[in-house]
């Protein structure tokens, strides 16, 4: 690819604001990574979704994981608690993609992030 | 769901016998079993749709744990933090739908400005926080939209230049 610097630098750029994002609001950054990648960068859904993947495998929250404990605002016990069920789980969600259209899975996740988006902002007390 | 006690004598569990004396908390087993099948529940989430879990499980630690929205957002991060998403990896691999250059790229990315930006949102009183956690989340399901429906539109024109 001619332009594979152009599009590395695009790639980091993207990854920047998600990670903003991510730390601002103590998540992953694949809700924004996934669209960004597919509006930006040409990437299908599919694609979009393994590739976000694969930006959370290290621990990329590991810095603002830092300054949320220094401030005491993580419960330990809660997040050991979870980490099982949510491996488990993913091994699941990905096996039954493969039974659903790219379509309809973008549909379910905007449709699942909007409503959501809208009850956090709306409920905000 | 049957448990083993009745609702009157909640039954204790000493954290330090599961090993986690460093935390020293007490929990009951109900909360506990909560806990584990939210997980399963966001994990499938997770794997379906190709994200971190975070954006379920801030909301989810929020409005079923009743935990403070900061508490929340550091909770997440820690629960991020182990490649809980490598199951679901994997299977995308196993049908070529991954970019690893760029995926090693957005992992440096996100490391730095994931600095940054808990910087920003630390000093935040948590009901603006969770307002704009909220409008956050509306922004990527309209991103996610506008790019389903410019894939559609694509998706046409290649239908007519094969058949015409």
């Amino acid at each position: 690819m001619a332009d594979g610097l152009g599009r590395d630098a695009k790639t980091l750029a993207v990854a920047g604001v998600c990670g903003i994002a991510a730390g601002m609001f103590g998540v992953g950054g694949g809700a924004l990574l996934v669209p960004l990648l597919g509006l930006f960068l040409g990437y299908t859904q599919h694609r979009a979704q393994g590739t976000s993947l694969v930006a959370l495998i290290p621990p990329t929250g590991i810095l603002a994981l830092l300054s949320y404990a220094k401030e005491g605002y993580v419960s330990w016990k809660t997040g050991l608690l979870l980490i099982p069920g949510l491996f488990l789980g993913g091994v699941a969600g990905g096996i039954m993609t493969k039974r659903i259209k790219p379509e309809r899975m973008r549909q379910m996740f905007a449709a699942l992030v909007f409503v959501l988006g809208a009850l956090e902002a709306l409920l905000a007390r | 769901m049957e448990l083993p006690v009745s609702a009157s004598q909640v039954k204790i569990v000493c954290a330090r016998s599961a090993g986690l004396a460093a935390v020293g908390e007490i929990i009951r087993l109900q909360i506990t079993l909560i806990i584990l099948l939210l997980g399963l529940g966001v994990g499938v989430l997770m794997g379906l749709l190709g994200i971190g879990g975070g954006i379920v499980l801030v909301p989810a630690l929020v409005h079923v744990l009743h935990l403070d929205q900061h508490m929340a957002q550091g909770t997440s991060l820690f629960i991020l933090l182990p490649p809980v998403g490598l199951g679901a990896l994997l299977e995308y691999r196993r049908q070529g739908q991954v970019d690893f250059r760029a995926g090693v790229l957005c992992a440096v990315g996100m490391l730095l400005g994931g600095y940054a930006g808990s910087l920003i949102a630390l000093p935040m009183p948590s009901k603006t926080l969770k307002e704009l956690f909220g409008c956050f989340l509306m922004l990527s399901a309209i991103l996610l939209w506008r790019k389903s429906r410019l894939d559609a539109e694509n998706d046409r024109k290649d239908l007519k230049l094969n058949h015409g």
